[in-house]
């Protein structure tokens, strides 16, 4: 096995496709976004009854399910297959021909809803049917839906928890530059499950009022799910077959802060790191970038390293968390808001951070309004849990 | 430059020193079978452990107080892997790839049965962050002070493939020069019971029948980097998934078409399940073919690593357990295939091989 670097190979994104509280599809994602709508409402997915936090950002099951066209086998599926085919559907509906070599996705809890079921049947002293249990592990949802359009590439799934979509999107974009792949499909995907939502809530990150990013009163998280792939494909290659180029990856950055197995180290340096590896990357200084969407769970010690780190290396460039509008889809985010990003680039426009009442530290929040602006240069920030950072750069397309 | 392995480990239920589990291999031992019972239903189920005194040397690190059984073993086979690096990697530009499939089944089922029981009240913030994929990953990056990337993929018992390729594609870049690959699973009541009821396990009646898988625990890890010497990783090959179990052979027949000739062996993931059938379908009658799944039992995500090692030694030794024909080529192929859908392969060459001359 040889290694030829080629480290020039430029990535477009030519298609992207998203399902998330916000909307179904790219038009109503935007629509929302310069909408400033909040999507956060009360759980009904499960029972909250014993929980401190009560609301998450949803997908309306009835639209998603399109209940009354499903086959016998589709109805075994699980919702976030569901999420991937329909981010999948739009995807392909603007590039017919896309033909990934693999698939890059992130996920934290693939079908987890069906473990639990599983669970509980056991404990009931039923038997469960093979399909649940076939359904549960996280690669069955990217499969199925490849499946479903006759696409059968390799899945490689990440699972570096809140971290996951930014680093398959990363890493997909890295092995195109490195001239490995030409073709790649990457996003990510998480549907709300009970045991995610008992998890985040037994740490207190989840909070039972407003997510409110970077305000000084913020007291937590809002869990939200969903879904976003983006086509990405080496830009010659992309140019030779007239393909519509939406924009660019530039960059990207991973580092791993080992400082807590759920904490982010408080000086802000692991962030600082990725987001440094990212703009090295892209060949870009902190002043080209026109707009942050940060990671910004409205966890206390989140927003204090990220807003840190932000502060020192960007200074006053224009910062949004969307999590505030959709809440924190987990291994979905990082696809989701690399989508918002790309949407705000063509469009123009800077996505707002809802429920911001009292700023904490110097940052140029785009508090609660979307607004318009002029920019080349976007970021998009993940962390997780195990101390992933992550961030990518994506660049407006010049004709 | 070659993809060598620079070092490699594992944790299996039939101990973890690479020479001595690769000689009992050879000699045909069998990892003991113990009865394992689920509280819930009484079900039992036949699983082969790693026993308690391959763990001893492990040594202490704060991360390891209340972390599961899988992220000891992966810790175990990790540090021994990095151990046998002739030269120290640089941690500025090492990489940790962790692959996994269960994952810490553990905690997330003792996490979940307080929530059932007792009520979401009741839940430990101390086992949640157990029960994430890549918790196991953080734990070694954290004993290991590596800072850079580490990714955790997932995926059916082909995943070892996905991760190695991940890493295959880390090592092309500028910014990585050694790659370090562990995977690990252990064993629960719960996963087994899931199993069972797939239909894909032995029936602990009947242990000596060669059909359904015996679950197992442990781990594997490699080390990579860049270089011309010794054991080298040829060629990845990720497969397309199969929709129906009777389409696995024809994605396993398409992985191997697509590795290169000349391939003396293959060291397979038959575990008494339709895979048996699927991959003799897909490399032909002639080529001798071994399983360690036969010794060592299904450990899912880090069955491929116990695959790989196991072909390693194969090519260092000139000899494969099971088989009277000794592996004369230079060349030798690990196929992988899971049981829910993914499928792949690699192989493997020895540099200093008789049969190697003229290979490039």
């Amino acid at each position: 096995m040889n290694f030829e670097v080629k480290t020039s190979q430029r990535v477009a994104i030519v298609a992207a496709g998203i399902v998330s509280p916000l909307g179904f599809g790219l038009t109503e994602t935007l629509q929302s976004l310069r909408q400033a709508r909040d999507c956060v409402t009360p759980v009904t997915a499960f029972s909250v009854e014993k929980t401190r936090c009560k609301t998450a950002a949803q997908i309306d099951d009835g639209r998603l399910l399109d209940k009354a066209n499903r086959s016998r086998q589709d109805r075994r599926l699980h919702r976030a297959s569901y999420m991937v085919r329909t981010a999948l559907a739009e995807l392909l509906e603007r590039a017919r021909e896309f033909e990934p070599e693999i698939a890059i996705v992130g996920t934290t809890s693939g079908g987890m809803s069906f473990g639990e079921n599983f669970y509980r049947t056991l404990g009931n002293g039923g038997v469960c049917s093979a399909a649940l249990i076939a359904n549960y592990p996280p690669q069955k949802q990217i499969v199925d839906a490849m499946e479903k359009f006759g696409i059968n590439a390799p899945a490689q799934v990440i699972a570096n928890a809140c971290a996951s979509g930014t680093n398959a999107i990363g890493h997909a974009f890295n092995a195109i530059r490195t001239g490995r792949c030409q073709r790649i499909l990457a996003g990510g995907y998480d549907a709300l499950s009970e045991l995610v939502f008992v998890g985040f809530d037994s740490l207190q990150a989840a909070t039972p009022e407003k997510c409110r990013p970077f305000d000084s009163n913020r007291s937590g998280m809002v869990l939200g799910e969903g879904a976003a792939l983006l086509a990405l494909e080496e830009l010659e290659s992309a140019r030779s077959h007239g393909a519509e180029i939406l924009g660019e990856i530039t960059g990207y950055g991973i580092s791993t802060d080992n400082h807590h197995l759920t904490q982010p180290n408080p000086d802000g340096s692991g962030p600082r790191r990725a987001m440094e590896q990212a703009l090295a990357q892209a060949q870009l200084e902190p002043n080209q970038v026109g707009y942050i969407n940060a990671h910004g769970t409205a966890t206390v010690l989140n927003d204090t390293a990220e807003g840190k780190a932000i502060a020192e290396l960007f200074g006053d460039v224009p910062v949004s968390s969307t999590k505030s509008m959709m809440g924190h889809s987990l291994g979905a985010a990082g696809a989701i808001e690399a989508v918002v990003s790309l949407l705000a680039l063509q469009h123009q426009f800077l996505p707002p951070n809802i429920n911001f009442r009292e700023a904490e530290l110097s940052l140029n929040i785009v508090a609660n309004e979307a607004r318009d602006a002029q920019f080349d240069c976007a970021i998009s920030n993940s962390f997780g849990f195990g101390g992933t950072n992550a961030t990518i750069v994506l660049r407006r397309f010049a004709r | 430059m070659s993809l060598s392995i620079a070092g490699m480990s594992w944790v299996t239920p039939l101990g973890s020193n690479v020479n001595d589990v690769w000689q009992r291999l050879v000699a045909g031992e069998a990892a003991s079978i113990e009865i394992l019972e689920n509280e819930q239903n009484g079900a039992r189920y036949l699983v082969r452990r790693v026993p308690a005194t391959t763990m001893a040397h492990l040594p202490p690190h704060a991360r390891l107080r209340r972390a599961s059984a899988i992220s000891r073993f992966a810790a175990a086979a990790g540090l021994a892997a990095l151990a046998e690096a002739k030269t120290p990697p640089s941690l500025d530009r090492i990489a940790l790839v962790f692959a996994i499939s269960n994952g810490g089944v553990i905690y997330t089922r003792r996490f979940y049965a307080e929530i059932v029981k007792s009520g979401a009240q009741s839940a430990s913030p101390l086992l949640f962050p157990e029960t994430v994929f890549n918790a196991p990953a953080s734990h070694l990056t954290a004993i290991l002070e590596i800072s850079g990337a580490s990714y955790t993929v997932v995926g059916d018992g082909a995943v070892g493939i996905l991760a190695l390729k991940l890493a295959d594609d880390l090592l092309a870049s500028e910014d990585v020069d050694t790659c370090l690959v562990v995977a690990a699973e252990e064993i629960d009541s719960l996963v087994c019971e899931a199993y069972r009821q797939w239909r894909f396990l032995r029936d602990p009646k009947k242990p000596e029948t060669g059909r359904g898988m015996i679950m197992s625990e442990g781990a594997g890890a490699v080390l990579l980097k860049r270089s011309n010497d010794g054991i080298e990783i040829d060629q990845i090959v990720p497969g397309a998934n199969f929709f129906r179990r009777s389409e696995a052979s024809a994605r396993l027949g398409s992985v191997v078409s697509r590795l290169k000739n000349g391939i003396g062996f293959c060291v397979g993931s038959g575990n008494g399940t339709f895979i048996d059938r699927a991959e003799r379908a897909a490399v032909g009658d002639e080529m001798p073919v071994y399983s360690p799944k036969i010794a060592l039992g299904e450990s899912v995500g880090a069955s491929v690593f116990w695959q790989l090692i196991t072909a390693a030694k194969a090519l260092e030794a000139g000899t494969l357990p099971g088989s009277s024909k000794p592996p004369v080529d230079s060349h030798a192929m690990v196929l992988a295939c899971g049981l829910n859908q993914q499928t792949g392969g690699l192989t493997l060459r020895r540099r200093d091989c008789p049969a190697f001359q003229g290979s490039t």
